[in-house]
């Protein structure tokens, strides 16, 4: 699963979830990749069962990319706690996905299959994306 | 590729809300410079300009009607909607007749490699200098047949006469290799993780 190997402060504040991506908007190293179409903050779980369900669907003779990193933490005080004594410990990493980000990309022989498996990626992230392809659509 | 006629008007107002405002009248705004003239600030017909860079690639070369007078522009750079797709801004370079210029160029892969094999285009566009009227739309690269272990450098791309390559001839447009198994599939992403990890 994808972590930071060491980061400068443990706790951070949430991250903004304003605005579309200002890059990584096209497909650049594959054929094909998913697009995502709102804010969201994806989990390193989330990201590693969507790999997983992409690899599972081709099987062999594709490539995959993964375009966001999950390097914020996200905190979480445990249950049925009282509030005040501090802010609560690192729960999770997330990646701040804006709309228009490309999440991941991959590159396979069979477009209908390359398309299924993204598909079967898409459910298992949080947030509406859709399937975009190098050329881009048209104006 | 032969240039394009396209009615231009002038803008006089300016910012985001101008330029919402333009765009809501059906129009794109645009700027034109270049060879040290001062910039000149156009609104182009947004479904004329969208059929242009459909049918003639991002390097079309216009010919724009302003105010009476003929330009000779190139597309240098098209802003789109991260989402939307539609065209936000377009920058348009000056250019004279028989004039040599420098345009990122598409590559096309062609062809059908050798079977069990997975082609990783890693250059998408490449740098030529080319006269501006006769830019190609885009260049192709024949894979057909191409076995495991193939690599085609910018060299290997054919380009049209006159023109000649501003990307350095070495850099790798697109491999071939032995499709990878499932556990060496694993075994990559688990290394991009790695790599991605000790970056941050």
């Amino acid at each position: 699963m994808l972590i930071p190997r060491r980061v400068k402060h443990r706790k951070q504040h949430h991250p903004k979830r304003s605005g579309a991506a200002k890059g990584g908007t096209k497909v650049t190293f594959g054929e094909f990749g998913i697009q995502a179409l709102e804010p969201a903050y994806v989990t390193n779980r989330q990201i590693e069962s969507a790999r997983i369900a992409i690899n599972r669907h081709i099987r062999r003779g594709g490539k995959v990319w993964i375009n966001i990193f999950p390097d914020r933490p996200l905190t979480k005080k445990p249950a049925e706690t009282r509030m005040g004594s501090g802010k609560g410990s690192p729960e999770y990493w997330v990646a701040n996905v804006k709309p228009g980000r490309v999440l991941f990309e991959m590159t396979y022989p069979n477009e209908t299959v390359a398309r299924e498996a993204l598909r079967r990626a898409i459910h298992k992230l949080p947030l509406k994306c859709r399937i975009v392809t190098r050329e881009g659509g048209d104006f | 590729m032969s240039e394009v006629r396209l009615a231009a008007e002038s803008r006089t107002e300016f910012g985001k809300g101008a330029a919402r405002r333009t765009r809501r009248a059906g129009k794109i705004p645009a700027v034109l410079y270049g060879h040290g003239s001062d910039p000149k600030h156009l609104a182009l017909p947004a479904l004329e300009f969208a059929r242009v860079v459909r049918e003639h690639g991002g390097n079309a070369v216009l010919s724009l009607d302003l105010n009476g007078s003929q330009e000779l522009a190139l597309t240098k750079t098209v802003t789109t909607h991260p989402i939307k797709n539609y065209i936000e801004h377009v920058d348009l370079l000056l250019v004279q007749r028989g004039e040599k210029i420098t345009v990122d160029v598409p590559v096309v892969l062609v062809g059908d490699a050798a079977a069990a094999t997975l082609v990783t285009q890693e250059l998408s566009t490449i740098q030529i200098e080319a006269e501006a009227l006769h830019l190609p739309e885009n260049l192709e690269l024949s894979i057909e047949a191409a076995g495991p272990g193939t690599q085609f450098h910018a060299s290997d791309v054919t380009l049209p006469s006159g023109a000649s390559l501003v990307t350095d001839a070495d850099a790798l447009v697109a491999a071939v290799n032995e499709a990878p198994s499932a556990a060496q599939m694993d075994g990559e992403a688990a290394e991009a993780a790695e790599a991605s990890a000790d970056e941050s």
